[in-house]
């Protein structure tokens, strides 16, 4: 016989044995069960778990006050710059981004928006205008600035120009949203539809940045309310409403700068019947304005030195000179024009009124005019075109606040040096789409920086321990048992106080960390609202001193050549906190606010590059920032 | 300041490209605009001085090259402008202009409409804007050097063959090494995801490292990582359905700036230019003369 038949049979013999020696198989097969049987943990996970780094408020040439003064990138050129892009300035420099945002919103001011694009096209809708054509034609004859100041004057007395007419605001708000559809990219890249709405009455700032969930088909169905139509909050509320109404769709308003409203922006009273806040205002403010952009290149708006005068990082881009109006500014106006005042004013109301109208998230953005969202003092190149990188001394010395009136003394004037170099927005999602950035947006989920990409992370709840900071489902754990930023705790149990697990990473490509705080708020038992922040961990083997201050992390910028070392300072920090203070009766919030070791301020990075002088107003060197959006606490009852 | 406000309509009127050239045409101007150009050496160092006061130092032959350039298309843009009666107001400006604005406003893709054939010879032409990049599935373990005073390579090294030997069971994986605030593991990702959140020396690393096997240190600007890579792809230039609509999209601005260009030099051919000698010769012919 062959071998390979004697192989064969030798085989199926073998086998033959080998399952005769198996009885059915059915016997060793687990019976049924009802258990459900989760092996995967994934389908199921729902909670945030990436943070996303964007600008909630761009201007392109669109917007007129950036367009008539030299800003010729569009929106177009933003989106492309924003993914990452090399692009050329408006002056004719290159620039790119170090490191892509994950989402942009390009946010041009509604007030004769694309005034000036189209002017450049000599459009039918501009020329149509007599006062349209009459600026068209200054604008080609070279008379540039002369058109920019005849329609600052129409703009300064309301006089809208188109009114009535809304053929070229039309236009100019479908190539917007058109822009944005095109360069969204789920999973990649949210370009997010939005305008401002520029709100100043008498110069004092309540401008309100608009941002949509929606796409082009809902947002095409309206025309960006603008400032001509209507200056009160309440109104835009209204048109909101009115909006989700008639699309389906959603949005949320975004207000900033308060520190320019000469006490408007968290006023006691409405602007126009000028009543006393009430309920039904509270829920309104809290239901549109979810969040509150509390830090940009005109000032940082956390608190001001005056109102927390204990904080030593209180004072930090500080600009508390006034509006963009002539009337002076006064410390009275103070509180109703900072972010952790009006949140602990909002304590206060939420007790009187039964509903919290300074329920707000934080965020950063740029409010350039440039179509350039750039946020880190390398690359800050300006909040208008003309303060592009240059060594020309208007890079410096261009009055920004203080403007009129002209005679105004030099100590309530503000100047380019001053600005800082932007913010930025971050918001904890699971996947970079419009909807989940925007829903980020509306349950608060979100934190500001002042344009470094520090990732912060707080959970608090009432059963948190120390070991939870060092589990490997962190997170899954937090939003178990406890609730994100932006969220609420009530009702404490018997004996029990907030814990608050927090995290925090330095920018990948940037600073050690110096330290975390915790700033608390609350009303005491005599309805005063409180303040206190603590040092809660921190790089190094600090002490706090007799004082209850914790020692400065050190500082090793070199300010000559510009740079900075990470010899000090952590790549990352990581606390477990209890509130030593906590009085279950009483309302309070915290939130996480975590500062970088010391770094060059952009004046010093140009001072090297440009080799002028550095200028007197400002610090060689900054502590940049990150805020996030408080978890409230409510009592029962 | 004042350049760049010239510039602007100008740049719209590049967007047009070859329509509006057509349509210049189709006007039956006869009389062509004053066709010679002079670029006085007063002007020259005119362009250098401005130049000098932004950057503090001269500009090379090469950058002043470029800054004359520029300014003979705005004076040539600026010409045919006035030529076109884009300053007067009458009902052929207003037609040219409706066309203007029409072709602006158009959709794009109606106005220009590529074929697959082009479209895909754009992609291979371009393979660098549309490359996917490579991706990583992988797991870490993080030591922070901090937590390890002075040794944290040693305790790397140690981790590492323990892992390697597989002394250590996959559930007990989790809580070795030091918390950090970013995935343990990370499902197939793109280089780019990986570098937002560990940088780009770790992203290197990841994708260099051999899938199926433990390996490392990995330096990141966290501390050290090791890493076991579970799936890798490479980067690879995709096929036009994949891309359809971002090559579009590329292609369409690609055309807008030939068409500009193309444009432009045809309007170029009718002039003569004469560029005067500066009194003054730039003394840098590259930058690192310059310096």
């Amino acid at each position: 016989m062959k071998s390979t038949n004697l192989a064969a049979i030798v085989c199926t013999a073998a086998m033959g044995v080998f399952m005769g020696s198996f009885p059915a198989q059915s016997e060793h097969v687990p019976p049924p069960t009802d258990r459900e049987i989760d092996y995967s943990p994934y389908p199921k996970e729902d909670f945030p778990n990436s943070v996303y780094f964007g600008d909630t408020h761009l201007h392109t040439s669109y917007s007129t006050d950036a367009g008539m003064i030299g800003a010729i990138l569009g929106p177009e050129e933003a989106y492309r710059f924003a993914r990452g892009e090399e692009v050329t300035s408006n002056h004719g420099l290159p620039v790119r981004l170090a490191r892509p945002l994950d989402f942009l919103v390009v946010s041009d001011h509604a007030e004769n928006l694309g005034l000036a694009p189209l002017i450049a096209e000599s459009a039918p809708s501009v020329l149509a205008n007599e006062w349209g054509k009459r600026i068209h034609d200054l604008v080609k004859s070279g008379k540039g600035l002369q058109a920019f100041n005849e329609w600052v004057a129409a703009m300064s007395s309301l006089d809208n120009p188109f009114a009535g007419d809304t053929t070229m605001a039309t236009t100019a708000w479908k190539r917007i949203t058109a822009a944005a559809e095109k360069y969204n990219e789920p999973g990649r890249f949210t370009a997010i539809i939005g305008f401002e709405w520029t709100s100043g009455p008498n110069g004092n700032n309540l401008h309100r940045n608009v941002l949509f969930r929606d796409g082009k088909a809902e947002a095409d169905q309206i025309i960006p309310l603008s400032y001509y139509d209507t200056g009160d909050p309440e109104d835009l509320w209204q048109w909101m409403a009115d909006y989700e109404a008639k699309t389906g769709g959603r949005m949320l308003a975004i207000p900033h700068n308060g520190n320019l409203s000469n006490g408007l922006m968290f006023d006691d009273v409405t602007l126009t019947t000028q009543q006393p806040l009430d309920r039904d205002y509270a829920e309104r403010r809290r239901r549109w304005e979810p969040v509150y952009e509390v830090t940009q290149p005109k000032g940082d708006g956390e608190t001001h030195p005056l109102l927390s005068p204990n904080d030593e990082f209180a004072d930090f881009d500080t600009w508390d000179k006034g509006s963009f109006g002539s009337k002076p500014h006064t410390e009275d106006m103070l509180p109703r024009e900072y972010a952790r005042e009006a949140l602990k004013r909002g304590l206060a109301y939420d007790d009187k009124l039964g509903a919290n109208p300074f329920k707000f998230g934080m965020i950063g953005s740029t409010d350039a005019h440039t179509g350039l969202a750039t946020t880190t003092e390398d690359n800050w190149f300006g909040k208008v075109a003309m303060l592009e990188p240059t060594a020309n001394p208007i890079r410096f010395e261009e009055v920004i606040i203080g403007r009129v009136p002209a005679d105004r003394p030099e100590e309530t004037r503000i100047r380019a040096a001053q600005t800082a170099a932007a913010g930025l927005a971050a918001v904890w999602a699971r996947e970079n789409t419009r909807e989940a950035i925007w829903d980020a947006f509306a349950r608060r989920e979100v934190f500001a920086t002042t344009g470094t990409r520090i990732r912060v992370r707080v959970f608090a709840g009432w059963d948190f321990a120390e070991d939870d900071l060092y589990r490997s489902d962190f997170a899954r754990h937090g939003y178990a048992h406890g609730v994100p930023m932006g969220g609420d705790l009530a009702a404490a149990p018997d004996g029990k106080a907030p814990a608050l697990l927090i995290r925090a990473v330095r920018d990948v490509d940037g600073a050690n960390l110096d330290r975390i705080q915790v700033i608390k708020g609350w009303l005491d038992a005599d309805d005063n609202t409180r303040e206190k922040v603590f040092d809660v961990v921190w790089s190094g083997n600090r002490r706090p001193g007799v004082d209850g201050k914790l020692p400065p992390v050190g500082n090793t910028v070199n300010i000559e050549e510009a740079t900075y070392t990470n010899a000090i300072g952590a790549a990352a920090l990581q606390v477990y906190w209890k509130d030593p203070e906590f009085d279950p009766a009483q309302r309070a919030f915290y939130y996480v606010r975590v500062l970088e070791i010391p770094t060059p301020r952009w004046t010093t990075i140009d001072a090297e590059v440009f080799g002028v002088e550095l200028p007197d107003s400002v610090p060689p060197s900054i502590q940049e920032r990150a805020y996030t959006s408080p978890i409230w606490y409510t009592p029962s009852g | 300041m004042m350049p760049s406000l010239l510039r602007e309509p100008l740049l719209y009127f590049v967007i047009l490209g070859g329509a509006l050239f057509a349509l210049f045409n189709w006007t039956g101007e006869s009389a062509g605009p004053e066709d010679r150009i002079v670029v006085t050496s007063g002007r020259v160092e005119h362009l250098a001085a401005g130049f000098e006061r932004v950057w503090q130092r001269p500009p090379t032959q090469q950058e002043l090259q470029g800054l004359i350039d520029s300014h003979i298309r705005e004076e040539i843009y600026y010409r045919e402008a006035l030529a076109l009666g884009l300053d007067r107001d009458d009902t052929i400006v207003r037609r040219r202009m409706t066309l203007k604005l029409e072709f602006l406003t158009a959709d794009a893709a109606e106005a220009l409409d590529p074929s697959d054939d082009e479209l895909r010879r754009y992609l291979e032409q371009h393979p660098d804007t549309f490359r996917l990049e490579a991706q990583a599935a992988f797991r870490h373990v993080y030591l922070n050097p901090e937590r390890h005073a002075g040794n944290v390579n040693e305790v790397a090294q140690r981790l590492l063959e323990r892992l390697k030997a597989g002394e250590v069971p996959p559930e007990d994986v989790a809580a070795l090494g030091d918390r950090l605030m970013v995935p343990a593991e990370m499902a197939l990702s793109r280089r780019g995801e990986i570098e937002r959140l560990f940088g780009r020396q770790f992203a290197d690393g990841v994708l260099d490292s051999e899938p199926g096997r433990w390996s490392g240190p990995i330096e990141s600007g966290y501390g050290l990582h090791l890493v076991y890579v579970s799936g890798r792809r490479d980067a690879r230039l995709p096929a036009l359905d994949e891309v359809r609509a971002l090559v579009l999209r590329e292609w369409l601005n690609s055309r807008r700036e030939e068409m500009g260009e193309e444009f432009y030099r045809r309007l170029r051919e009718r002039y003569t230019v004469v560029i005067e000698s500066p009194a003054s010769t730039p003394k840098a012919n590259s930058l690192a003369d310059a310096r």
